[in-house]
Formats: C-alpha cells, sequence, structure tokens
C-alpha cells in the first residue's frame, strides 16, 4: 500500500502554500482581538505536536504515547534555562532550540532500549515513560517539584508579545511541516513507510531500521521539545501538570491518527480540526453537552472515514485521476 | 450579481444607519446594557465538583444583584466558559473573554494552578483578577491588578487550628506528628505553616512524608502513624485521599488525639459519604456559613431552599464572595474602569462575607484563618473564640465510642 | 525490619492489584480477542459503581447484589455498541488505531453522561460493613477490602472457566488463535466476538464495584484507573486471564512493598519505572500470551 507518497505538488499549490503562510504571518498585525492571536497559536502547537509525533508514529508506525515527557523537558529546559542564565526575550525565544536539542537528545537514550518493542508495546512503554518524567519532575525540588517554576514575560504590552509568540510558533510549525513533507518524499521517509509495512521484509532489504527509527524518534522529539519551550514563555508559568499532561500525550495521537496518519497532511488536517471544534463547543455549547457532542465526533468520524479524514480527501482525489495507474488505497 | 448588490447595499446602510440613531437616542436604551462577567471555571473534568459550586454561588450573586436593580443600575450578566479542568484552556478563555466578548469585569476561577496562569494575563491586560490566588507565591510576582478577594492560601489554612491548639495547656497537647501530604502547590503551602507551628508548639514531626495522587492505600500511613505512636495526624490532602486515611484509621483502631484534613473535608461530600465518622476532623477555612457578618444569613436562606443544605458550601461562598468584594469595588469607584477599580481596591475596606478585608502591596488582605471542626456532622467554627459555634472535641473521641 | 508495615502493606497491595486485575481481565480479552482497544472499558466500570451506589442509597441493596442488575445491563448494551459502532470499523486496515479512537469517543460521552445524572460530587459505597475489620494478630482487613478482593477472585476465576470449560469459551480462544479455521468450523466469529466484547464490558462492571470498594469515585474517576489497566494487561499478557490477574496481583505487590519501604511520593515512579524494565527485558508480558 502505498500511502500520500504521490502526492505531487504542483507549482500552484506551493504557491497556495507561500500566500497562505504569509497570511498567517501578517494576521496578528492587523489588530484583531488578542484572543485570536492566542487561540491560532494553540492551533499552531497542537499541529506542531501531531505533526511531529507523525514521524515516528504515523509514517514509522510506532505509535508513542509519550510525547508529552519531550514537551515539558523542552518547557522546562527553557524555563530553567532563563532563570538560571537571567536571558531576556531573544534569549529565552532561542533557547527553545537547544531545550529541543535536549529532548532530542533524551529521546535517543530512551528510544535505544524502547524502539525494540513493536506495536502495543511501544506504546505502553512510552506512556510509562511519559508517567515517569512527569512524577521526577514533581519530586525534584531542585527543578520547582510540587510548586512549579515562573518565568519572566516580556515586558511588552501583550498584543505585541502575544504576536512574537505567535509569529514563534508560525515559524515552528512551518518548519516542521516542511520537514515533514520533506521526509515524506525522501529514501528516509520510504524506509520508514517500509518498516511500518513489514519491519523483518524492509530490514532484508537493507533497510537499517534501528537508526531509521531513532532518527525518526528525534525528529519527533526536537520539534515537540522546542515547541514545549515557547509554550513555557506563553503561560509564564510551568508546572508538572500542565506540561507533562499525559493528555497531551493521548491527545497529539489522536489528532494525528484523526486525520490520517501516513501523510504529512493528515495530522495538521486532524489537529486543525478537533482544536478548532472543541473551541467552538465550548465557547457556543454548555459544558457536559458540548464534551458529549465532541466524544460524538470521534466516534461519526471514524465509522465512516475508518483510516481518518485523510480517507476522504484521497478517496476524492482517486476518482479524479481514475485512469492513473494508482494502487488501491 | 451587480443588481442584487445595487439593492442590497443601500439598504444595509440604511438599518445600520437606523440602528444607530435608535441607539444613541435615550439614555434608557444605555442603562438596559448588562454588565458582562467573564472568564471560566472547570465544569468538566477533575475539578468539576467545585467548579459547580463556584458557579452557583456566582449566579446567585447576580440573581440577588439584580433583583435590587442592577450593578450601577444596569443588570448584570456572566459569559462562563468551560475549562474543563486544564490551565491552558482557562488561560485563552480569559484572553477571549478580555478582547473578544469585552467583558466589563473578570471572574476568579479554580483551582489554583489556573489562577497562577491567568494573573499574569488580567495584568497584561489591565484587568482587576479578584480570585483565590494561587497560594502565597503568585501573590509575589508583582501583579498590580490580582486581589485574594478572600483568596484560599494553603499558607494560611491551618492558622486557626494552631492557634486554638496553643490555648490548649501543654500538657494536653499532642506530642508526636505524622504529616502526610500530597505532592501538589496545595499540598507544598501546607506544609509551612505546619513546620512552623510544630516547632513552636513542642510537637516533634516523627513522620513526614509526601504522596502522589491518587493514593493507592492509606493503611501502611495509618500503620506507620500508628507504630510511632503519633497522636496527630495531618491529612494534607483532598477528599479521595482524606476518605482513605480516615476510614484506615478506623478499620486499624488508630486514635491519634487531633486528625487535621486538608482541602476534603469541608466539601458537603464529606459528611454525606463519610457520617459520623468524619467526625471531629479539624480543618481551616476562609469562609464559613456561622459567621455573623452581614450576608451569610442570606446565602444560607438561598442554600437551604434551593439544595436542602443546613449552610452553604465553601466554594458556594467563594462565588459570592468575589463577585461581592468586586462589586463593592466597582460601585465605590462608580466606574467599571479597571484602574478605578484596582485604586478603589488598594485604598478601601471591604465588607466580605467572612470578615471586613483590607488589601496590602500584594494584593492580599490580612490572614483569614478560621479552625473549623466537624462535630455531629456539622461544620462547626472552633477559633477565633468570638466567632466559635460549638466546643471543640478534644481529645478526639476513640472510634466506635461517639 | 518492620515486619507488620510490610505485611500489612503487602495485603493492601495484593487486594488493590486483585480489584485492578478484575477492571483489566476483559480489558485484555477485548484487546487480545477483538483486537479492540477499549478506552471506554473503565468508564463502563464506572457506570457499574454509581449503579451500585445508586441501589445502595435508594433501596439498600449490597453492592455485590447489585451486579445481578448491572451485569446483564452492561452484557447487552456492550454488544450493541459492538454491533453498532464497533463492527463498522473493525474493516479499517488498522484496527487496533481505529477501535482507540472510537472508544475514546464513547469514554468522553459516557463519563459526561455520569456527569449530567450524577453531577460531579465524589461517591462512597457505604455498607453496613464498610467500617467493620477482620483482625488477624496484628494484620488488619478491612471488610469491604475483602469483599472487593474476593468478588475479583471470584469473577476472574467465572471468566477463566468460561473460557476454557464451556464450547463458547473455547470458540472464544479458538477465534482468537486461529480465526480462520475456526470459522471453517462453523464458528460465528461476528456472534463469538460480540459476545465476548459483552463480557469483557459486564466484567468490567463487576470490576467498577470493586474498586469503588476500596476508593472514592466521581465521573472522572475512569480516567485515573484506565492507566493502571494497561500496566495489568501489558505485564500479564494480551488475551491472557490468568496472566492478567497474576499481573494485577504483581502490581499490587510492588505498590505495596514500596509504600513500606520508600518515601511515598517515589512510590508511583518506582511502579511505572519497573514497568519499563519488565517491558524492555521481556515485552511480551511475563506470561505466555494465549486466551
Amino acid at each position: 500500500m502505498k500511502a500520500a507518497a504521490t502526492l505531487e505538488i504542483p507549482r500552484k499549490r506551493i504557491a497556495a502554500g507561500v500566500v497562505v503562510l504569509l497570511v498567517l504571518a501578517l494576521f496578528p498585525w492587523l489588530g484583531p482581538p488578542v484572543y485570536f492571536v492566542s487561540f491560532l497559536f494553540t492551533v499552531f502547537l497542537y499541529v506542531t505536536l501531531a505533526t511531529s509525533w507523525n514521524f515516528i508514529g504515523g509514517y514509522a508506525g510506532y505509535l508513542s504515547f509519550g510525547q508529552v515527557a519531550f514537551f515539558g523537558i523542552g518547557a522546562y529546559a527553557t524555563a530553567l534555562m532563563q532563570n538560571g542564565l537571567g536571558l531576556g526575550p531573544a534569549g529565552t525565544m532561542f533557547s527553545t532550540i537547544p531545550a529541543g536539542v535536549l529532548a532530542a537528545v533524551v529521546s535517543a537514550v530512551i528510544g535505544y532500549p524502547c524502539l525494540r518493542l513493536r506495536g502495543p508495546y511501544f506504546a505502553v512503554i512510552t506512556l510509562c515513560f511519559a508517567f515517569v518524567i512527569q512524577l521526577a519532575f514533581r519530586n525534584l525540588d531542585v527543578v520547582g517539584g510540587a510548586d512549579g517554576l515562573w518565568l519572566k514575560a516580556m515586558n511588552l504590552p501583550i498584543e505585541v508579545s502575544r504576536s512574537v509568540m505567535y509569529e514563534a510558533m508560525l515559524i515552528l510549525v512551518g518548519v516542521t511541516v516542511l520537514v515533514s513533507i520533506a521526509v515524506s518524499r525522501s529514501k528516509f521517509g520510504a524506509g520508514l513507510r517500509a518498516i511500518k509495512e513489514d519491519e523483518e521484509v524492509a530490514q532484508t532489504m537493507a533497510v537499517n531500521a534501528p537508526m531509521l527509527k531513532m532518527r525518526a524518534f528525534a525528529l519527533s522529539a526536537f520539534f515537540t521539545g522546542t515547541a514545549g519551550g515557547i509554550y513555557a514563555y506563553y503561560l509564564t508559568y510551568i508546572h508538572p501538570d500542565i506540561v507533562f499532561d499525559v493528555n497531551i500525550s493521548i491527545l497529539i495521537v489522536l489528532m494525528a491518527l484523526f486525520g490520517g496518519g501516513g501523510t504529512w497532511l493528515g495530522p495538521v488536517l486532524g489537529a486543525t480540526v478537533l482544536t478548532v471544534v472543541n473551541e467552538l463547543l465550548s465557547t457556543f455549547v454548555k459544558a457536559e453537552l458540548a464534551r458529549i457532542i465532541y466524544g460524538l465526533l470521534f466516534i461519526v468520524v471514524i465509522i465512516f472515514m475508518p483510516n481518518g479524514l485523510m480517507e476522504f480527501f484521497r478517496k476524492r482525489s482517486e476518482d479524479r485521476r481514475s485512469a492513473s495507474p494508482e494502487s488501491a488505497a | 450579481m451587480r443588481r442584487i448588490y445595487s439593492v442590497l447595499f443601500p439598504a444595509v446602510v440604511a438599518t445600520i444607519g437606523l440602528a444607530v440613531i435608535f441607539a444613541s437616542c435615550g439614555p434608557v436604551a444605555a442603562a438596559e446594557k448588562p454588565i458582562v462577567i467573564g472568564g471560566s471555571l472547570p465544569l468538566t473534568g477533575q475539578f468539576a465538583e467545585t467548579g459547580v459550586w463556584i458557579e452557583r454561588g456566582m449566579k446567585f450573586w447576580a440573581q440577588e444583584i439584580n433583583a435590587k436593580g442592577g450593578l450601577l443600575g444596569r443588570p448584570v450578566v456572566f459569559k462562563i466558559y468551560d475549562d474543563e479542568s486544564n490551565v491552558g484552556k482557562a488561560v485563552t478563555f480569559a484572553e477571549k473573554a478580555i478582547t473578544v466578548d469585552k467583558v466589563d469585569l473578570l471572574f476568579g476561577g479554580y483551582p489554583g494552578t489556573a489562577s497562577r496562569a491567568v494573573m499574569p494575563v488580567a495584568e497584561k491586560h489591565k484587568y482587576v483578577y479578584v480570585s483565590m490566588g494561587g497560594h502565597l507565591k503568585s501573590f509575589e510576582q508583582g501583579y498590580q491588578y490580582s486581589f485574594g478577594g478572600p483568596p484560599l492560601l494553603g499558607e494560611w489554612w491551618y492558622e486557626g487550628f494552631f492557634q486554638w491548639l496553643e490555648t490548649v495547656p501543654p500538657e494536653q497537647r499532642p506530642k508526636k506528628a505524622a504529616v502526610y501530604t500530597m505532592n501538589n502547590p496545595i499540598g507544598a503551602s501546607l506544609i509551612e505553616s505546619i513546620q512552623k507551628w510544630t516547632k513552636k508548639l513542642g510537637i516533634e514531626v516523627v513522620v513526614d512524608e509526601k504522596y502522589n495522587l491518587p493514593l493507592p492505600d492509606a493503611s501502611s500511613l495509618i500503620v506507620k502513624a500508628k507504630q510511632m505512636n503519633c497522636d496527630i495526624l495531618f491529612a494534607n490532602g483532598f477528599f479521595a485521599d482524606g476518605v482513605m486515611m480516615v476510614r484506615a484509621a478506623k478499620a486499624m483502631e488508630y486514635n491519634p488525639k487531633a486528625i487535621v484534613q486538608g482541602i476534603g473535608s469541608v466539601v458537603p461530600a464529606w459528611i454525606k459519604e463519610l457520617g459520623p465518622d468524619g467526625d471531629f476532623v479539624f480543618s481551616g477555612t476562609v469562609l464559613h456559613h456561622k459567621l455573623k457578618y452581614p450576608g451569610n444569613d442570606r446565602l444560607n436562606e438561598f442554600v437551604k431552599k434551593e439544595y436542602e443544605l443546613d449552610g452553604y458550601p465553601v466554594y458556594f461562598g467563594f462565588g459570592y464572595a468575589w463577585m461581592d468584594t468586586l462589586t463593592q469595588a466597582v460601585e465605590g469607584a462608580k466606574s467599571l474602569d479597571q484602574t478605578k477599580i484596582r485604586d478603589w481596591l488598594r485604598t478601601n475596606k471591604v465588607n466580605s462575607i467572612c470578615g471586613p478585608i483590607k488589601f496590602d502591596e500584594k494584593g492580599l488582605p490580612d490572614p483569614i484563618n478560621f479552625c473549623t471542626q466537624i462535630i455531629k456532622g456539622q461544620v462547626e467554627l472552633i477559633w477565633p473564640k468570638d466567632v466559635r459555634t460549638a466546643e471543640p472535641a478534644y481529645p478526639k473521641p476513640a472510634w466506635g465510642k461517639n | 525490619m518492620n515486619t507488620v508495615l510490610v505485611v500489612q502493606s503487602l495485603i493492601s497491595g495484593v487486594i488493590m492489584g486483585a480489584v485492578y486485575a478484575l477492571l483489566g481481565v476483559g480489558f485484555s480479552l477485548s484487546w487480545g480477542v477483538m483486537k479492540v482497544i477499549n478506552i471506554s472499558h473503565a468508564a463502563f466500570g464506572l457506570i457499574g459503581a454509581f449503579i451500585a451506589y445508586g441501589m445502595l442509597k435508594l433501596w439498600g441493596v449490597d453492592p455485590i447484589v447489585s451486579l445481578a442488575v448491572t451485569v446483564p445491563f452492561l452484557f447487552v448494551a456492550a454488544c450493541l455498541v459492538y454491533r453498532v459502532l464497533i463492527l463498522p470499523v473493525t474493516r479499517a486496515k488498522e484496527v487496533i488505531v481505529s477501535s482507540m479512537i472510537l472508544t475514546f469517543g464513547v469514554a468522553i460521552i459516557l463519563e459526561n453522561l455520569l456527569l449530567l445524572l450524577w453531577g460531579p460530587d465524589p461517591r462512597l459505597l457505604t455498607t453496613s460493613y464498610s467500617t467493620r475489620v477482620l483482625i488477624l494478630g496484628p494484620f488488619y482487613f478491612q471488610y469491604p477490602q475483602l469483599a472487593g478482593f474476593l468478588m475479583s477472585a471470584a469473577g476472574v476465576a467465572l471468566i477463566h472457566l468460561f473460557l476454557s470449560k464451556t464450547y463458547t469459551g473455547k470458540a472464544v480462544r479458538a477465534a482468537w488463535q486461529q480465526p480462520e479455521a475456526a470459522q471453517l468450523c462453523g464458528v460465528n466469529l461476528k456472534r463469538i466476538s460480540t459476545i465476548t466484547f459483552g463480557i469483557a464490558v459486564a466484567s468490567a462492571g463487576a470490576g467498577g464495584v470493586g474498586l469503588a470498594f476500596l476508593y472514592s469515585f466521581e465521573p472522572h474517576a475512569h480516567n485515573l484507573w484506565l492507566i493502571y489497566l494497561f500496566l495489568v494487561v501489558i505485564v500479564g499478557g494480551v488475551g491472557n486471564v490468568l496472566g492478567t490477574a497474576a499481573a494485577g496481583v504483581i502490581i499490587g505487590v510492588i505498590t505495596g512493598l514500596s509504600l513500606a519501604f520508600l518515601p511515598y511520593q517515589w512510590v508511583n515512579l518506582l511502579t511505572f519505572g519497573l514497568l519499563m524494565v519488565i517491558l524492555v527485558l521481556r515485552p511480551e508480558g511475563l506470561f505466555r500470551s494465549e486466551v
């Protein structure tokens, strides 16, 4: 089964993509209420998280439920660097990158034993890892323990500081998605897909599975960690229950799979749709009812599109190109 | 297409024009415009129980004030979002209330971690934020617009109890303490006062452990306390773990002179679910339905009629009290201007249902601390002496002998 | 060594583990046999707890007796859920993934229905024997915990017997091990799957009552239970009923012992850390995966 590897991107689409990015970049400076800037920030955050999860989860088929551990590590690393080194706004922003690198390093350390496991076992061990990290941070007073950590906010009017956060996250999500597209069309991506299809067979075809998996895992950890750093600066107060919240891990997986795991667009769609719908529901519908409708959404979509939202789009694009020899999805 | 536009355009302009004319004529129209108070509460998720009670208190306040003609002559209306007990959502909804709904006032949320995250947002937007606060540290960040009116500070929670314990003759006081604390910001704030006071009162802390929620089992905690002959037990936790400790204590015939519980025993469920086993537990509070300050009787009356309870639950009181504080500030400043409200709060006294409150430069009043004890299924006030509603039962009667 | 502390902690740990085992058995079954990771499993368990609470408060019915209502009710409800919601999803490329997403939605709906019906207040099961204790030497056995333990042991035994001794049960095992062969022998896979799911969820109801004997609960509680479910099932081996039971006891023992020896705030960390070690060293679980 070929995943969406054959998504050709004609020049029209590239132009469209650039326009979208420019419009998004311009948006906060046009004076909308700060809430929308913050809301889009949240959307970009989840798209980043879902897309970076996809490297290991969607492409390679290793469902990691521990992404929030890297998110929190990135958040804490940034907070600690700011507090410890007395960084200013620019410094703090840039410290999110080494924070992401730290998360990637941790992923390599933890990935070495964990990536040897398959399927549900990998899922559970990554979930355990998320818990272990959360508990560790809660118990260690040197990183704030059960009290949490404060960051110094930017000394700017809130419209400006929120816009800066927005742009930072926009840059991150743009880079993450671009890398995701690049990977999906590269030999690296083909290797990952081969692993997902059948790991033993892939290995016989000279695919260095362990190396590729580690790379995918590290890639996912890096972007997740960097996102965590930016989020820490956005909230200016972090705590293990906030940035190591296992629900985030679970939500990321669901978003990516809801959208469709094997493609770069799936997580983007899934994260965007779910975040927007959730917000709309919370705004217009009474509390418990909103949650029930949210739950129904999962059920209804999965029944009609068991492989995620992308299935809907792929079917349509296949119908349109019924002449070309596309393998049945 | 063009023809539709040529008709549509003038029609729209005319409608807008008429609307503007109607709106601007007659002050009556402006006076009817309600005051919107916005923010978020955990109405679902982990903290739903508390969130729902806060909402009820707030809505009672609104009902009361609207019946009296409103605030500054205008009816009040809430815009309450459900943040699902999620801190990130509390932040975005606070921003939404401020920047999209353009609410006139903000209301305080729950729990302390959410308040900690919303305070900087309110600060940046220069909106007054009257809430429970996020314990002492959150008031040490230099925010000018945040007020604990009244706050829920773990650091003060046991002050009343210890002040009462000080009046107990030394030979009757407990000698050894077992302290079990949940590992989160609330727990951390409770420990401070215990450390200070046990030293002062000559109580030896023999067991001092933190546990993560959810607590898997309480029996080992009780065994330890019993083995070390601890005659006072501090169960610094929520409802679930508090219940487990009490039940285990009863089962293992552990009879300390006093059991002091954190936050779990002040909710109605404690008495409702535990019954007589929940008796004699000490705790603290900031609000209480038996206080004689004006307003308490009205709340009690309403709660009796509406929920058949013999006294309003603490968080109902908080929801009411925060709104009450805002009301006095708005009426005192005679304006909805946030800076004027802030300045009024900084310089004036608020008459709350837990007594007069005067804010310091941190946004905190003087420590409010009442000691409570559950006696015969009622939360009674023990300290200060002038608000006492029942004699404290000390030492605690042995299990099954009350 | 503080023998009393250690043994008492062990006792509590084993009881806790047994109760989680009962809740986990059904979870393991639906995962192993139908490849359905039922995220709403614990939520169904919670329904059992609430029904027990309601019947206790309204009519003084003992929670164990309330199972006479809960078990059939959940069985029927589960069969319906399987037929209507899950079966269509089994045609997906990756059933496990789709079933997870689906049951996640179901869990949210169940939680919020419970919230609407019961409100967010926490509940306790308070029976006549709730505070009675069996004292053997220096050791205490709280009656409700004993009840939970016995019920869980019985429940697990029942399920095991069903799978190994009854025709339907054997058909379930056959369908799990070799679906095509089973079909050739006239086993109706759809019917078997539905029944298995029904049993799995019905047992969740019993597991929920077991947990309610030990802990207070409110609509959100199923999230906390779910984590332990994953632990128990993975350690015990997916689809392995006795393995899951043993895993529950083992995890309970580890928790109990660590409560006796470690500062409490490190206990959960140890449990999860140990689980990670077990997974790395022996991922298929401590026991062989066979139904």
